[in-house]
């Protein structure tokens, strides 16, 4: 691990502290292992945010969440000690009930302990580009994700315009499906709008979502036989060559075509496709 | 009927990641996204061994897993994400946009009683 001016000892001048509802591999390079009890994640960030600001939590309210105080006062002391602490978190915060809400005590710990010393906090993300995708509407927009541009400009609501709400509400009478398999990953009332409707799948894999879609365009795979940009998890930009060749067209290729194809049609809407809502 | 109720917490592994990228269709990633691991007290109570088929069933949905005896808390399994779990998710997000797919309990069934 990298040595640094302020951490000449590289790995033995950090320390790492994982919060998990099981021991996992990562138990073993971690100093520290908090088990803590499951769907207890917001009790647990709560009580570390009134502890921190040196508030009154009883031993029960501490022990509901399956650690004991000591345990979190080690963890605030080693907290606060530190000269930049950051926060990985995932799916175990946003996909469990809570949701939302997890990852918001979570982000307000996180701004909290600047009143003592650096400190951020990070989503850790799954496959290949997430990031990016997130990076790139972010700047396009003005949001990460769950965005509709149907008056013409970006609204952001998830909920209402995420992928799987779309869905499953049955909203959509096309789909168009870029580097992801939601056929495999989603939930089943999704999968199935998904095979209703016709759906377009761009993937250098025949996927689950390629068989239950109409049209399947197998496209070069992006960073190994296609160029591009790839985001690392911490949103730096890698500009990736193409290391391999590819009979197949980038997907950014496939999209232009279409895009070209689709402006030879005629215009099926008015030039202010906003006149079409306010009428409504 | 011997069944069990556990909390079912799909999750992402390592391999699992690597397969991903070989194919679905190969028989690893099915193996490892139909292998459910859980404490070998539930094991017990639930009158399995090492290999034996379950059913899991949500109020959603079901799906077909094998078991297999692992270090984890007595009263969770884990299982990584892939086809089978998407049939026991809801589609509701609570307005998120996040399917609950964590921490939810389940009812697990040897699929020798249902034969």
């Amino acid at each position: 691990m990298q040595k640094s001016k302020f951490l000449p000892r590289g790995r033995k001048d950090r320390t790492v502290v994982l919060v998990d509802i099981r021991e996992t591999k990562s138990a073993k390079a971690a100093d520290l292992f908090l088990q803590v009890r499951p769907g207890k994640d917001f009790e647990m960030l709560t009580i570390l945010r009134a502890m921190i600001k040196g508030e009154h939590v009883t031993d029960d309210q501490v022990a509901e969440t399956g650690l004991t105080t000591d345990v979190l006062q080690d963890l605030i002391e080693r907290m606060k000690k530190a000269k930049f602490g950051v926060m990985f978190f995932g799916m175990g915060l946003s996909m469990t009930r809570g949701k939302h809400m997890n990852a918001a005590a979570l982000l307000t710990l996180a701004a909290e302990m600047n009143a003592f010393t650096k400190f951020v906090a990070m989503p850790m993300r799954g496959h290949g580009n997430v990031t990016g995708a997130d990076v790139i509407m972010r700047w396009q927009t003005g949001y990460p994700f769950g965005i509709s541009f149907n008056r013409g400009y970006p609204r952001y609501n998830p909920g209402e315009f995420s992928t799987v709400d779309i869905l499953v509400r049955g909203d959509t009478d096309c789909a168009f499906i870029i580097g992801a398999d939601p056929g495999a990953t989603m939930p089943r009332p999704a999968i199935e709008h998904l095979a209703k409707v016709p759906t377009i799948v761009l993937d250098p894999h025949v996927t689950h979502t390629s068989r239950l879609s109409r049209v399947h365009i197998t496209t070069a795979p992006a960073g190994i036989a296609a160029p591009g940009t790839g985001y690392r998890m911490d949103e730096v930009p890698m500009p990736l060559r193409p290391a391999l060749n590819s009979p197949y067209p980038s997907d950014e290729e496939v999209i232009r075509r279409i895009k070209e194809a689709i402006a030879e049609k005629p215009d099926w809407m008015t030039d202010q496709p906003q006149m079409i809502f306010s009428q409504v | 009927m011997p069944s069990i109720r556990l909390l079912l917490n799909p999750m992402r592994t390592a391999k699992q990641g690597v397969n991903v990228n070989i194919g679905k269709d190969s028989d690893e990633y099915k193996e490892i996204t139909t292998t459910l691991t859980i404490h070998q007290e539930d094991m017990s109570s639930l009158g399995v061994e090492d290999g034996d088929s379950v059913l899991v069933r949500t109020e959603f949905g079901e799906a077909k897993f094998v078991c297999k005896t692992a270090k984890v808390p007595q009263g969770l399994a884990f299982v990584p994400y892939g086809p089978p779990t998407c049939e026991l998710m809801d589609g509701g997000t609570d307005g998120t946009g996040m399917p609950t797919s964590k921490g939810w309990e389940v009812e697990i069934i040897p699929i020798s009683e249902l034969s």
